[in-house]
């Protein structure tokens, strides 16, 4: 990066722009899954419904933590607008394949930003992308694994399947 | 042929000090913090996007632009708005290491 502006910006502005569109990504998913967890609420779901509960929580706080990093190192970091949030879900499976769906996106994503702050030599960058790469395959797991539950338990009534889903 | 740059229609981005620039236009000058130089490149970035060039252009023809925290309103034309895309572009660019 040239002197001028790297005296202002630790990272890459290139790069800035991409962990400014994950912001709007995260919070998207975030909104995303409160809806899920509404549909799971109004329908006494309650271990999904405090699942998705959780998980609008954890995206929301992975926006703060790219939204941070980018004002801490000296960039702008930009508030998201979130549209479109599909409230509409045909069953609980339909809403776990998608919430399996969306995590493959943020991770594809994540992975587009890792490349271009190697290609941009932006290590602070690349190093703070690290814990979300675990952090997704993580997520992509847990929905993976409630996908099987219901593979296994099939034909069962649904709340005896909402009962089996993980909390934790 | 004519080789004559016609400064008065141009827009320009120097850097003064280490937290200030300056865009020159062609009716004022305006001082911008290195945040507020941020905000018009993501303004100038979001604005020459193929879709909202599209939009521009079928449209009005031109935008009107806030800058430097709503201090000051400059119009730009598409040429202009080009321009000044390219004069922030260069303010940023990161030019290849040189190997020696």
């Amino acid at each position: 990066m040239n002197t001028i502006v790297r005296k202002q910006m630790s990272i890459h502005p290139d790069v800035m722009d991409l962990l400014n569109n994950q912001i709007a990504m995260e919070m998207k998913a975030s909104a995303s899954y409160l809806a899920m967890a509404s549909w799971c609420d109004q329908r006494e779901l309650l271990n999904s419904k405090a699942l998705f509960y959780k998980q609008a929580e954890e995206e929301r706080e992975h926006a703060m933590k790219i939204f941070e990093f980018i004002n801490d190192n000296g960039g702008a970091a930009i508030s998201p607008n979130v549209t479109n949030v599909n409230n509409d879900f045909e069953s609980l499976i339909s809403i776990y394949e998608t919430a399996l769906e969306q995590e493959i996106s943020v991770t594809q994503s994540i992975f587009k930003i890792f490349k271009a702050a190697r290609k941009a030599d932006d290590y602070i960058t690349e190093v703070f992308l690290q814990w979300f790469i675990t952090e997704q395959a993580e997520e992509e797991d847990t929905f993976r694994s409630i996908l099987d539950i219901f593979g296994l338990m099939e034909g069962m009534p649904l709340k005896m399947i909402d009962e089996r889903i993980p909390t934790e | 042929m004519n080789t004559e740059i016609h400064t008065n229609t141009s827009y320009q981005i120097e850097h003064l000090t280490f937290c200030k620039y300056v865009l020159r236009t062609p009716s004022k000058t305006i001082s911008l913090s290195f945040p507020q130089m941020l905000e018009l490149r993501r303004k100038i970035n979001e604005l020459t996007s193929y879709s909202s060039l599209n939009r521009i252009i079928d449209n009005e023809n031109f935008v009107l632009l806030f800058v430097a925290d709503k201090q000051h309103l400059i119009f730009l034309e598409i040429p202009q708005l080009l321009q000044l895309k390219e004069e922030i572009a260069l303010i940023f660019h990161t030019p290849d290491t040189i190997l020696v």
